[in-house]
């Protein structure tokens, strides 16, 4: 199989990359390894205020039939059910599906492999009970399964405390929010879990959960104070680790950025990594809000595109510092912090690659 | 921490087998799984691999950015045998193995 661009996920970010480049009429192949398009965005039903200008604020899961309905019209290959598993020595991209392994020979790769949730250590998280806030929202909002009755939230953040409000909503009763930070700066957060009537514990560390086949009982310690819990369901909510075995199978350097999840792919302000025909986009370029998962995608499509002779420079600087501009309001609505990483991630990578950065780069860096 | 808390669930090595193997001289996750197969069941390190390198951070008294993730291979997600090596047209991903050999023997030898 042969194509100018090759898409490697299917969530938002490879959505709205695919819709960049498709709408050009370039030739462009998705690979997804689940059984829909969408991502994460299947079982996201919260609402997203903050989206780049040309989405509505709308839930997730509408958000990704928007996406799917405007890629739909547009001549485009999508592969459900297959895999990345590997590169050739020639470089063509190793695929598979549930009867083969095939070559994809493509111009440009965009990786958008997302993000995967971080786990916790304490005695008996392995216990059944006990899974991440992602894999319960999965349970509600798409299995239509209720996971337990009793929970325990461990980690404060705008994404568990908005499972934890589902979950809540979904008849389950929830015992508390639970973090070992001190205090939590975000006063909004646990303004709008006690509205609910959701305790916030902070200080607050899982001393061992137990239970025979599964979890019964969890001992905390509350600012030194112990407690028992009678509970049948823990939901760790720890954040979120881009998603890197692609980007390191086709030789991508990486970096470590501490607010961008750790490891990150080292990239360009085009988003191109250390690799020439390989991009990345979305979660997989460190972990943001799905304004910016939407916005790199873009950034990322166009810069393919001009790099394919799609595109001229100029229609490309205007645009991209449009996006770079919009991305930063929208990264900075969430957590300015996260944008501050991604500037310094990316000028460190231009400037070991002796490379200067754009002229319309120096503006968004004093807008900072 | 309890020392028989489970950190990669797919093998079943707990806290002491991972500092066992510091104590032994591992510095990368890498070390840790050949000295104990952490890292080496069905998810291929995908849920301990942050756990593993914050332990090893922790024990030596460095930034879990100085820790490397493991060695990623290729292939990166459960593949049938049958489905690697089945079709003529896809025999030619045989030769992700004779890298792999090619690899390790250059490394080998450097």
């Amino acid at each position: 199989m042969k194509t100018d661009v090759l898409i490697i996920g299917g969530g938002p970010a490879g959505l709205n990359a695919a819709i960049e480049t498709a709408s050009r009429g370039i030739k462009t192949i998705i690979i997804e390894e689940s059984y829909a398009l969408g991502g994460q965005l299947k079982q996201q039903t919260q609402f997203f205020n903050n989206l780049p200008k040309q989405f509505d604020r709308q839930r997730g899961i509408h958000l990704m039939r928007t996406l799917i309905d405007r890629l739909s019209p547009l001549p485009i290959t999508c592969l459900l059910k297959h895999k990345m598993i590997g590169v050739y020595k020639d470089g063509r991209i190793g695929i598979a599906n549930d009867t083969e392994t095939f070559p994809i020979d493509a111009k440009k790769v965009i990786v958008t492999t997302g993000a995967a949730e971080e786990t916790d250590l304490f005695p008996g998280w392995t216990l059944p009970g006990v899974m991440t806030v992602g894999a319960a929202q999965i349970l509600i909002n798409r299995e239509r399964v209720l996971p337990g009755k009793n929970a325990l939230i461990v980690g404060l953040n705008s994404f568990s405390a908005e499972v934890a409000k589902q979950l809540k909503a979904c008849g389950i009763n929830i015992l508390g929010v639970m973090d070992k930070t001190v205090s939590v700066n975000d006063k909004k957060l646990v303004e709008g879990l006690e509205d609910k009537k959701i305790r916030v514990m902070v200080n607050t560390v899982i001393e061992r959960a137990t239970g025979a086949g599964e979890v019964k009982k969890v001992t905390i310690n509350n600012d030194g104070k112990k407690e028992d819990l009678d509970i049948d369901l823990i939901c760790i909510g720890k954040g979120l680790a881009p998603i890197l075995e692609p980007l390191e199978i086709l030789d991508c350097e990486f970096g470590f950025q501490a607010k961008l999840g750790g490891l990150v792919p080292k990239y360009y302000s085009t988003l191109g990594t250390s690799n020439p025909s390989v991009y990345v986009a979305g979660n997989a370029a460190g972990i943001t809000c799905l304004g910016g998962i939407l916005l790199t995608a873009e950034i990322a499509a166009l810069n393919a595109l001009k790099a394919l002779g799609v595109l001229n420079d100029n229609e490309v600087k205007v645009r991209s510092s449009f996006l770079w501009d919009e991305l930063r309001s929208m990264e900075s609505e969430e957590s300015i912090e996260t944008f501050i990483a991604r500037v310094a991630h990316i000028k460190e990578f231009h400037e070991e690659c002796e490379l200067p950065l754009p002229a319309s780069f120096h503006a968004i860096l004093e807008g900072c | 921490m309890d020392k028989s808390t489970i950190v990669c669930r797919c093998e079943e090595i707990n806290v002491d087998e991972i500092e066992g193997a510091i104590r032994l001289g591992a510095s990368t996750f890498d070390d840790i799984k050949r000295l104990t197969r952490c890292g080496m069941g069905p998810c291929q390190s995908k849920i301990c691999m942050n756990l593993v390198r914050e332990l090893i951070a922790t024990n030596l008294g460095v930034s879990i950015s100085e820790i490397p993730p493991p060695r990623m291979r290729m292939p990166l997600k459960i593949t049938r045998l049958g489905i690697l090596a089945g079709k003529t047209s896809s025999s030619n991903v045989v030769s992700v193995f004779d890298e792999a050999s090619l690899e390790a023997g250059e490394r080998q030898n450097d």
